[in-house]
């Protein structure tokens, strides 16, 4: 759904939102974090089934990188890129502090991930695979993937479809904004049952 | 004991919790601490006792007055006893190290110059349980227990260890030292799964990140201040740190 | 009970990064390879995985990747007047088991030696003189150049898919690199890695006074590499715990992620772990080698007969079994005579301390254990040793490795041992300062040399081997020269206190200094002072080779990995051309 309000017009209070909860009352967002609501949801929880993904808790280092990114073109996303473009640096880190701070409720557990898929995913996720080469997801990610400040982002309780999408993205090399390639050098080894396994598998995990 | 109470505890910082601790019980009761006089302490929380499994009451004594005159506490934060150290020595001198994990064990025995290093037949725990009878006894001989007497006093006490010279029932004291200190500063700074370093105090005192370290992109901010927490090879993902079950401490 | 099994073509004692290469090239040849390894197989995934693997006390304080004590130490003493004891527990160097050997957890620093060092001997006599080098040094020329090196250094960098800079491409020099570096043939596989702040500084001082800081060449890669044998690895995220662990990345080059999956592979190979080797078996012409007996975990004794076997141990573990087997004749310090154990050299390491302002934040918790800048200005023969009264010299630079705290907290000097004085000083000093390392050669004396300990043995039975050792005067001279050039650097780096610690006598094994233990199986042109030819092979029994840096008859200025991967290569190419084709000796004695 495309929104035509540009971010520079009338100041709509956050809490004023009908998704809002009672978290989000207690601190009131800023005016740029409105329109990011109206996707990522009030408390930021996403909507996992439209592949928008979970900003709750995030890192806002992370945030803000990715709505750099998104701006900059570095990570390609035309929806993305008009609402990040718009951003000063101020908004940006504003919005991403923001979305770091909020709490919201764990998304349901997908009923279609098999026990197998979990179980892979868990190796993959804690382990790695050396048959196809690939450390685990942890390493860099955090216990349970968790997150790890300043490094890596949270993987956990983060929307399975979003994630598969992400990681796709990475081995087509479409998403490109990795320093080091570090994502892609090591997504580009999964599998699409792999890649259904790990994203299955931390979307079953509670968010942190 | 009395020493605690005139010490002063730094409030441990950061959010990082681990398991509530029961080890009050197991402690002697001469020195368990009631509740109503932790509560007085102020902010700090008095750390509870550990479960000591290798070191008797004599010794325990001993190692946590010891410990805390090696790495004492002040205003950059909690010294041995606040980080758990004296536990930390407990665990590895009741485990595979101490019973002399990689440690050569074949004679003949004889002692070498300093650059040919430890000699001596005692396993660890063998050394810290012969030196420190024989440490107990001399205090004992005398009336008195190192644990009563001033700090300055211990400083002296511990310095005449370092220099060597006093025979511990065939222990070098200088090597008890050593010994000592090195593992003093193990519990210090190892990871906290190893029952020291709790909650990390020691390396957030300094500013280590911890077990987990991808520092790619932040390498490149040369002179900024990396701000992360500490994170320990074994907390989850709630950041509680889990000691290694293979060290039965309760904290 | 021995087993005899059935008998192969070549049986490899070692697979670490030199068995596994020369297993990857002889099976790819087509002949039967048996490897054996005595440690146990282990591999990135899910032996290297963090943070498990992020452990400063299981790894460095409790050596968990060394060789164990218990079962296999050395012995040691500082001269033949005193009596050699067992290093109880590893300090200064740090032997290594398993499968890949000490290149799972080396540092990654990957540097050539000069042209000047394979003839050191002849051209230090030829700039300074026959009357310079003090009575008892007994440096030696190599039998082989760098030009004939060259190829095969190459080969071996792009292996490991080595980052840096080139500094001389085929005799024009390059900015940004080492312009004291001999020609290389084309530029590293892999750029630089990044610089760190402390190596930015480091540059910084070391410009100013007219030297020539380059990159530290590293073979934890800058970036994504996929290398000759197909082999992928992942560029490395400086998490400051390289040396004594794995890296849990892909991004250390080890042979686990730069070879093995292709020796593996391959069906003419066999790898048989737990198996330690305790001696290699010569025919009663005691000329001939027809292979080697073991001993598995389970303690079954094997025979493993083969028509050619290369010794491809840890430098120290070559010499031992050359004498566990009677193959040529061991060392005499007394008489002079003999050469297996001769020419035992090290590594002279020196540090300064450049101690800074609180408002100058190091981080010295990120690095890899070779991103870094440093200076070859004072090191082999690149400056003149004129009036100095030794040879050698050292590379000086910024090229800490870790921030790990029970070993890494630096005090200034006079900061008492511990209590509230030490407390204070390693809170007001640990992100506030720069050590830089200075990396020393060593020469070879008449004095220095291994053999067989009379006394001591090991778990199955052996005499450890015995290590007599201490730093010769030439190097000590050496350690305080460089080390004063490296406090000037120092303090033109703007510190608020520089405090320089060159390497002082006696020798010591309770200190860390390097794992970099060189010689007792020197090569050389010369049987009477060597026990391999050029091409490692035996002078005494043709069918053994010896592949190490128990090679070198002294030690360079740098660390020995890259040298001995080059000496891999060039040994392999005699191997798969002369020697398989027609067996016997390469040079006539």
């Amino acid at each position: 759904m495309v929104f035509l309000l540009a971010l520079g017009a009338s100041v709509i209070v956050a809490a004023a939102s009908p998704k809002a909860g009672p978290e989000s009352a207690k601190r009131p967002g800023p005016a740029a974090a409105v329109i990011c609501q109206s996707c990522h949801g009030a408390n930021g929880e996403g909507a996992p089934a439209a592949k928008i993904p979970r900003l709750a808790g995030q890192s806002a280092d992370y945030l803000d990188k990715q709505l750099r990114d998104y701006a900059s073109g570095a990570r390609s996303n035309e929806v993305m890129q008009n609402f990040a473009k718009p951003l000063s640096e101020a908004d940006r880190a504003e919005v991403a502090a923001y979305f770091a701070s909020l709490t919201a409720p764990s998304i349901a557990p997908n009923p279609r991930a098999t026990d197998s898929q979990l179980a892979r995913g868990r190796q993959l996720a804690q382990q790695g695979s050396e048959a196809e080469r690939v450390q685990a997801c942890d390493n860099c990610h955090g216990p349970d993937g968790s997150g790890v400040p300043r490094s890596a982002p949270y993987l956990a309780g983060q929307s399975a479809d979003y994630l598969a999408a992400e990681l796709q993205s990475w081995r087509e090399g479409k998403r490109k904004n990795d320093a080091g390639k570090l994502m892609s050098s090591v997504v580009q080894r999964l599998n699409d049952a792999d890649v259904s396994a790990v994203s299955a598998y931390f979307s079953s995990l509670a968010a942190p | 004991m009395d020493k605690f109470s005139r010490r002063k505890f730094v409030a441990t910082i950061g959010a990082a919790t681990v398991a509530p601790a029961s080890a009050l019980l197991k402690a002697a009761p001469a020195e368990a601490v009631a509740p109503q006089q932790m509560a007085q302490r102020g902010s700090a929380t008095l750390p509870a006792k550990p479960l000591y499994l290798f070191f008797n009451l004599a010794e325990a004594a001993f190692i946590e007055s010891a410990c805390e005159r090696l790495i004492p506490a002040d205003e950059s934060g909690p010294g041995a006893l606040g980080a758990g150290v004296p536990n930390y020595l407990d665990k590895q001198l009741g485990g595979a190290w101490g019973s002399g994990e990689r440690l050569y064990r074949s004679g003949p025995w004889q002692s070498g110059s300093p650059s040919q290093g430890y000699q001596l037949p005692f396993t660890p725990a063998e050394l810290f349980h012969v030196a420190l009878r024989a440490v107990n006894r001399n205090f004992e001989s005398q009336g008195a227990a190192f644990g009563t007497l001033s700090a300055e006093a211990q400083d002296a006490y511990l310095k005449t260890l370092e220099a060597g010279g006093v025979d511990l029932d065939g222990v070098p004291s200088a090597v008890f030292f050593d010994m000592l200190l090195r593992m003093s500063i193990e519990g210090f700074f190892s990871d906290p799964v190893y029952g020291g370093n709790r909650d990390m105090v020691a390396w957030r005192m300094i500013g280590f990140p911890g077990a987990y370290a991808d520092y790619y992109e932040a390498i490149d901010r040369h002179g900024e201040k990396f701000a992360r927490e500490p994170m320990s090879i074994g907390e989850d993902a709630l950041r509680h740190v889990h000691i290694d079950p293979n060290i039965p401490a309760s904290l | 009970m021995v087993q005899r099994l059935k008998e192969v073509d070549v049986v490899i004692v070692g697979v670490g990064m030199v068995g596994s290469i020369v297993a990857k090239e002889l099976a790819a040849a087509g002949y039967k390879v048996v490897g054996l390894e005595r440690g146990e197989a282990r591999f990135t995934v899910p032996e290297f995985q963090s943070p498990a693997v992020h452990d400063e006390l299981r790894f460095d304080i409790r050596k968990a990747l060394m060789q164990d004590n218990t079962r296999e130490p050395v012995t040691f003493r500082n001269a033949s007047s005193e009596t050699a004891l067992p290093v109880r527990r590893w300090e200064s160097f740090l032997p290594g088991t398993g499968l890949g050997g000490s290149m799972v957890h080396w540092n990654g620093q990957t540097y050539r030696f000069q042209a000047n060092d394979f003839e050191l001997a002849t051209r230090t006599k030829e700039r300074y003189g026959k009357n310079f080098l003090d009575k008892d040094v007994t440096i030696q020329d190599w039998g082989v150049t760098y030009a004939e090196l060259e190829p095969h250094y190459d080969r071996f960098e792009y292996l490991l898919g080595t980052s840096g800079k080139a500094g001389n491409i085929k005799g024009e020099i390059q900015p940004g690199g080492d312009p004291h570096e001999s020609p290389r043939s084309r530029e590293y596989p892999t750029p630089p890695q990044k610089e760190h702040f402390q190596g930015a500084l480091f540059r910084k001082a070391a410009t100013s006074l007219g030297y020539h800081p380059f990159p530290q060449p590293s073979s934890n890669l800058s970036q994504p590499y996929t290398n000759p044998e197909g082999v992928k690895l992942n560029a490395c995220v400086f998490c400051g715990f390289c040396e004594r662990y794995a890296c849990e990345h892909y991004a250390k080059s080890t042979p686990q992620t730069v070879i093995l999956p292709v020796l593996l592979a391959n069906s003419n190979f066999e790898l048989r772990t737990g198996c330690q080797v305790q001696r290699i078996n010569l025919d009663s012409s005691k000329k001939k080698a027809t292979g080697v007996t073991y001993i598995d975990t389970a303690g079954r004794e094997f025979e493993q007969p083969a028509s050619l076997v290369i010794t491809a141990s840890f430098a120290l573990n070559n010499v031992r079994m050359l004498l566990l087997s009677g193959i040529d004749k061991p060392y005499n310090p007394q008489s002079g005579t003999g050469v297996v154990g001769r020419n035992y050299a090290y590594q002279t390491m020196s540090s300064v301390a450049a101690f800074f302002d609180q408002d100058v934040i190091i981080n010295p918790f990120m690095a890899s254990g070779a991103s870094g800048t440093l200076i070859n200005d004072f090191a082999g023969d690149n400056f003149d040793h004129s009036g100095l009264g030794f040879i050698g010299g050292a590379f000086i630079g910024a090229v800490n490795t870790n921030g790990r705290p029970i070993q890494y907290h630096p005090v200034p000097p006079g900061t008492p041992a511990w209590g509230q004085g030490w407390k204070e000083a390693v809170v007001k000093h640990y992100n506030h300062t720069v050590m830089f390392s200075l990396h020393g050669s060593s020469v070879s004396t008449r004095q220095n040399y291994l053999d067989l300990d009379p006394t001591y043995r090991d778990a199955w039975g052996q005499p450890l081997l015995r290590m007599t050792f201490d730093f010769p005067q030439n190097d000590l001279k050496m350690a305080a020269y460089v080390t004063a050039k490296g406090v000037e650097i120092g303090k033109a780096m703007g510190a608020k206190l520089v405090a320089g610690a060159p390497r002082k006598a006696p020798y010591t094994t309770t200190v860390y200094q390097t794992t970099h233990n060189t010689g007792g199986t020197v090569m050389g042109n010369d049987p009477r002072t060597s026990v391999v030819n050029r091409y490692l092979q035996s002078w005494d029994v043709p069918n053994v080779f010896v592949i190490g840096a128990s090679a070198y008859p002294q030690n360079a200025s740098w660390n020995p990995t890259d040298t001995l991967g080059a000496l891999t290569y060039w040994a392999i190419d005699a191997l798969k051309n002369r020697y398989l084709k027609n067996p016997g000796r390469l040079v006539s004695a």
